[in-house]
């Protein structure tokens, strides 16, 4: 396999985009294209990605280390080379093949649910260009590419979200997403101009920069590895950057499946898996992760416990998850991270998609609470989801259970002991709030009946196949204290951190807790949840209900102060003083030249009288000078 | 006598404006022709650009007697810097004149397109001060006819107030120009106002470099314009036709960052990095500040003006940051807001030929009727506000790295850049163009033929130069170096 | 009996030229506007008189007989003038005359 292909990885479904892009101006402008050819293309670039992926995952299962292609020289200034570079090493193969994967199954799945729509290719235009900047990302070697890709995904987040662009919300929402995560990339970008400047003159790709890291201060260290985290913090919705994330759901659902759940906002997680060996050497960095990781996830699970939309619930439960990969990346163990990376992506692309799914089925309805009883309507979907549901919950042998527990047992073994309660924690209230929207969706009593819509098989199929995935996705990395292989540890090798040591006996207890934190979360969802009456009224207020008035809080503190400067500086400073200023100097010439006109009065006494007085000071000062 | 190629550039459009100006033809007749020499024009150039050899040297030079008795000389060049300048304006004029083809001017409109166009590339590529001072002034005169005679609104007080505003700058900078050549008699016996000869004075006193350096600056902040010089800036453009609007803000403003490269920092290369702090300081400053100023503009053009200000402001920092990142940057940056911000004036200016003139609250819901229009104007858009894969963005991150190197402070506070433009660009995309905001917006049609071959060929340039910068960054780089090293640090060393 | 110097001629002109600038600035009647120019003149020429003769010179007196010829000269000029002036304007006030005063700037 030669390693230029790996620039194919990222350009197919860039030409896809823009030949979708191009078809889709022409089908609006001057002849209608039939969807099917859309479809065609559409489909056809995930695949092919995924297949070329594949052949990299094969060759560099042959032994072969890494690939590395550099076809030109991005930028040099000053003697100092940045190349566009591609690097195909086991951890961007493994992310690659586990985007084009999911990728390919939520387009799929999109062909279906998009059916009819106006935008349709306009839809999948976007989708490629978000496969084209993802891959780009991963496969980057170096962080500028790498940032490139990174905006790259931002920009098609914004355009997905505000795909319907008519309703202001969305758009509303597409901005917030975008401004949010530029206050990261702004992060991002320090960092990598920091880096460059430290040590990036000796080489900008990872090798070089893995290699010659140490040169850095430590408190230099510490300044990159926190700007860096910023920008994760954006991109991956922590806490303080959450906010955008559940607003993002106002995008159509496979959008909110690939890319606000299973692909774009781990791009932080592997930012900070690819940087390892920056955040090996500043550990108390690391612990900051873990500690922004864990309360993240807490504090989304409890706003989740009281939110009514289904895909709200499943967004604040996105972030909730993002804080465990955080939590494990935070310290040290970055394959860990990437396996419940890779884990959550199987069971939250498919709780989104039966999300959307279910949405379809009931004309757009988002509200749990106006669903219910759906099981015998639609049971493949319920099947699917209930998989999901306990997949997230952590309920072995699904497999979140397996990344969700190794993550407690990195933290519990790292002696951070408020983290692992924390995680706990978070994991029963994760069992609670899921299996609350899956019982108020599915189950209850006195619900509605409604009529309801066909699911189309394009987007059963990729269902069925993720709920496979969700099920058993993780055997791979099946602990090895029970004998397994843990296949995600020994591929990323370089990136599993410290190995663990723990007894057989304290692994089994700590399983069981986690276990049993999530089954008491699961009764006390099944005994408020599962014979819910949808006759009495819901409650939607509170504080938590109310996010917490976040959004109002940043909306009064920043954007309200931020128009009323706009305000004060374009009109009291630059028109009321500096334009003054000038106009003022201008009008003082005019009075002046007035003034001065004033003289010629027609007043003939009055020339003489200035006729006088001219010549007689120009007499006396000849006078003066000449008479000595 | 022969006619070089630099001069042929220069006086092509001049010839055929006063040519078309004395024919009894018709408007259309005027804009096909100024048209076609526009792409000659841009033909010749692109000869310039290819057989451009990577010196930093000047190039095709040309060299004549006018003045002799005051040693004045038809004196013309191009190095590195000049070189992308003068690419960057032979392309942009045709592109946008496929854009103000539908506009309902008189013929007298083209005629001063085409005067400005010799008037920019003259200063562009004199390298006689008095010479440059000619073209330099020169290029204002059809500017107010243009927005003068057909400008919108409160016309005639704006084109006076720009006009008026930047002659003042500009005969701080006769003055000075003067005293450098009477000085230069003084010392060497000589007249001369050749560039090459004045870098040599060296009998002037601190002070009075002092003095000179901040005669030629002001004339430069003015024009490009600096804060606390840009109250002209945003009447004016409001109140200019398109095209007035479009080869000011992409070409004219432009040139006054390149007066500062090219003639301040030979002549005082002390002065400049004395007084670099203060510019990057103001560049900095400016650039937040006027994405603030930004946000809350109702007039699109208003808001246009400001993010230009702010972007000019941010290229100054650039070329003060004293270091290749910074300066090479900016050149990238002025070839980038160029492309960006023209096309976006252009797209405005046909908005406005639809619509009539409109706050943003009056717009809306253009996205549905006219998709061409934005999808052309979100990727002028994303250049403006820095995206990777433009060229906006290696740019950005170049004046970054500079300050960054400048000062590590200045460089994070200048990263704020990525929020700055995003901040209002997108608010006003979102209410001016994409939500459906009921208002009637019927007269609205998509981009014809013509403007989707303008601006798309502008897009594909901007995502070209942003995929492939260093393709487009090589040939200045010798210059650039040259700027630092042989004049720079030879200059702050003597 | 008062000795008449030379200086006296001076101080005598001095002060009829003086009177005769007060005559012109002050007065609005354009007849004694002229007839204090005409003082002025004569004072001058009371200067050239006398200075021809201080210098035993012919020169000054012939001068002063040019200016007096060319002041009645003039003279026929100046009151022509002033009677079409007074047809026009109906004054003999010099403030009156006022044709080229700009009404308001800019």
């Amino acid at each position: 396999m030669s390693s230029n292909f790996l620039s194919w990885i990222v350009l197919i479904p860039l030409f896809s985009s823009i030949l979708l892009g191009a078809m889709y101006l022409y089908s609006i402008s001057v002849k209608k294209i039939a969807d099917r050819y859309f479809t065609f293309f559409a489909l056809l670039a995930p695949m092919a990605s995924f297949f070329i992926g594949f052949l990299f995952f094969l060759g560099l299962l042959n032994g072969n280390g890494e690939y590395i292609y550099e076809p030109y020289t991005w930028l040099g200034v000053n003697g100092y080379i940045i190349s566009m570079g591609f690097l195909g090493d086991k951890l961007s193969i493994f992310m690659v093949l586990f985007v084009t994967f999911i990728g390919s199954m939520i387009h799929i799945y999109a062909s279906g649910y998009m059916k009819g729509d106006d935008g349709y290719g306009k839809f999948f235009s976007y989708f490629n260009l978000f496969m084209a900047s993802m891959l780009l990302l991963v496969l980057a070697n170096s962080p500028i590419i790498m940032f490139i890709g990174w905006e790259g995904v931002g920009l098609c987040s914004y355009l997905l979200i505000g795909f319907y662009f008519t309703e202001p919300l969305n758009v509303v929402a597409g901005n917030k997403a975008f401004i949010a995560n530029r206050v990261g990339d702004l992060g991002f970008l320090v960092g990598i101009v920091y880096l460059f400047f430290y040590v990036g003159k000796l080489g900008f790709d990872y090798g070089a920069l893995e290699d010659y890291v140490s040169i850095v201060p430590n408190h230099i260290l510490v300044i990159i590895g926190i700007s860096l985290f910023i920008g994760a913090m954006g991109k991956s919705a922590q806490i303080p950057l959450y906010v955008w994330l559940p607003d993002a759901m106002a995008g159509p659902t496979p959008v909110s499946a690939l890319i606000h759940a299973a692909t774009m906002v781990t791009a932080g997680v592997y930012m900070v898996a690819r940087f390892h060996f920056l955040y090996d050497l500043i550990p108390h960095v690391g612990v900051f992760i873990a500690y922004i990781g864990a309360f993240s996830s807490l504090f989304a699970a409890i706003i989740a416990m009281k939110q009514t939309d289904i895909k709200k619930i499943l967004a604040y439960s996105t972030i909730s998850q993002l804080g465990y990969m955080f939590i494990a990346v935070g310290l040290g163990a970055y394959s860990t991270g990437l396996f419940h990376v890779f884990t959550h992506a199987f069971f939250k692309a498919l709780l989104f998609m039966g999300a959307g799914a279910v949405i379809i089925a009931l004309h757009h309805e988002q509200n749990i609470f106006k669903m219910g009883g759906l099981r015998k309507k639609i049971p493949l979907i319920y099947s699917v989801m209930l998989v999901g549901t306990l997949a997230i919950s952590g309920i072995p042998p699904f497999s979140g259970f397996f990344s969700k527990d190794e993550v407690l047992l990195k933290a519990y073994n790292h002696n951070e002991y408020l983290i692992y309660g924390i995680g706990l924690f978070t994991a029963g209230l994760t069992a609670y709030y899921m299996f609350r929207l899956f019982f108020v969706t599915f189950e209850g009593k006195n619900y509605k009946e409604r009529k309801m819509q066909n699911i189309s098989w394009s987007m059963k199929a990729p269902l069925v196949i993720l709920a496979i995935g969700a099920a058993f996705a993780g055997f791979v990395g099946f602990p090895k204290i029970f004998g397994g292989a843990n296949l995600i540890d020994s591929w990323l090798e370089a990136w599993s951190g410290a190995p663990t040591h723990i007894e057989f006996s304290a692994d089994i207890m700590l399983m069981s807790v986690s276990v049993l934190a999530g089954l008491i979360g699961i009764s006390v969802a099944y005994f408020k949840f599962f014979k819910y009456d949808f006759n009495q009224d819901i409650k939607e207020s509170g504080l938590v209900y109310n996010k917490f008035y976040i959004d109002e809080i940043i909306d009064f503190l920043i954007v309200r102060r931020m128009r009323d400067l706009s305000t004060f500086v374009a009109v009291v400073i630059d028109d009321g003083f500096i334009d003054k200023t000038v106009m003022s100097l201008s009008n003082g010439f005019i009075n002046l030249g007035r003034r001065v006109g004033r003289m010629q009065s027609a007043n003939t006494r009055a020339y003489a009288f200035f006729m006088l007085v001219g010549l007689s000071s120009f007499s006396i000062y000849l006078i003066l000078k000449l008479g000595k | 006598m022969e006619i070089g190629l630099l001069s042929f550039i220069i006086f092509l459009p001049l010839v055929v404006s006063f040519v078309l100006l004395l024919l009894p033809v018709g408007m259309k007749v005027t804009r096909n022709i100024a048209f076609a020499t526009t792409l000659v024009v841009f033909l010749f150039s692109l000869k310039i650009f290819f057989e451009f050899q990577l010196t930093d040297y000047m190039q095709f030079r040309e060299f004549h007697p006018w003045i002799t008795s005051y040693g004045i000389y038809y004196s013309l060049g191009v190095d590195g810097f000049s070189m992308i300048i003068l690419m960057l304006i032979t392309t942009l004029i045709p592109l946008g004149y496929l854009f103000l083809w539908k506009t309902k001017k008189s013929k007298g409109y083209w005629a001063s397109m085409l005067l400005i166009q010799t008037g920019v590339t003259g200063a562009l590529l004199s390298l006689d001060l008095i010479l440059f001072y000619f073209f330099w002034e020169s290029m204002l005169l059809p500017v107010f006819m243009i927005i003068g005679i057909y400008g919108t609104g409160n016309r005639i007080f704006s084109t006076l107030k720009i006009t008026i505003y930047t002659i003042m700058g500009s005969l701080f900078m006769l003055v000075s120009i003067l005293y450098l050549g009477v000085h230069f008699y003084q010392e060497f016996g000589v007249w001369s106002f050749q560039l090459s000869d004045l870098v040599q004075i060296t009998t002037l006193s601190n002070t009075q470099r002092t003095f000179l350096f901040f005669g030629f600056m002001i004339a430069f902040a003015i024009k490009i314009p600096i804060f606390p010089f840009h109250t002209w800036l945003m009447q004016t453009y409001s109140n200019a036709p398109t095209g007035g609007v479009f080869i000011l803000s992409s070409i004219m403003a432009k040139l006054g960052i390149y007066g500062i490269v090219r003639f301040v920092l030979p002549l005082f290369p002390h002065q400049y990095v004395e007084f670099a702090p203060y510019f990057v300081g103001i560049g900095v400053f400016g650039l937040i500040y006027f994405g603030i100023a930004a946000l809350m503009q109702q007039n699109i053009k208003r808001m246009f003006a400001y993010s230009s200000a702010s972007h000019l402001a941010f290229i100054t920092a650039g070329i003060f940051s004293l270091n290749a990142y910074g300066m090479t940057g900016a050149a990238f940056l002025i070839v980038a807001h160029a492309m960006a911000t023209g096309g976006l004036f252009l797209l405005v200016g046909t908005i406005e030929h639809d619509l009539g003139i409109r706050s943003i609250s009056g717009l809306g819901g253009i996205a549905k009727k006219a998709p061409y229009l934005t999808v052309a104007f979100a990727m002028m858009l994303l250049c403006i506000v820095g995206l990777p894969g433009t060229n906006g963005f290696v740019s950005e991150l170049l004046i970054v790295m500079g300050l960054f190197q400048y000062s590590h402070v200045v460089g994070i506070i200048s990263a704020t850049t990525v929020l700055v433009a995003a901040s209002f660009m997108f608010w006003m995309f979102q209410r001016a163009i994409l939500v459906d905001t009921g208002n009637d917006i019927s007269g609205m049609k998509d981009l014809d033929i013509k403007e989707i071959v303008g601006i798309f060929s502008l897009a594909a340039i901007i995502v070209a130069m942003g995929v492939y910068p260093h393709w487009f960054l090589y040939k200045i780089e010798p210059t650039i170096q040259h700027y630092l090293i042989d004049i720079l640090k030879v200059g702050v060393a003597s | 009996m008062i000795e008449v110097s030379f200086m006296s001629y001076i101080l005598l002109a001095i002060i009829l030229f003086s009177i005769g600038i007060v005559g012109v600035i002050s007065r609005k009647n354009i007849f004694i506007i002229y007839m204090s120019l005409e003082l002025m003149l004569n004072s001058i020429n009371l200067i050239l008189v006398s200075l021809s003769r201080y210098f035993g010179s012919m020169d000054g007196q012939i001068i002063a007989m040019m200016v007096m010829a060319i002041a009645a000269a003039e003279a026929v000029v100046f009151l022509s003038l002033i009677v079409s002036l007074y047809r026009l304007k109906h004054s003999i006030n010099i403030d009156d005359y006022n044709s080229l005063k700009q009404k308001g700037i800019l």
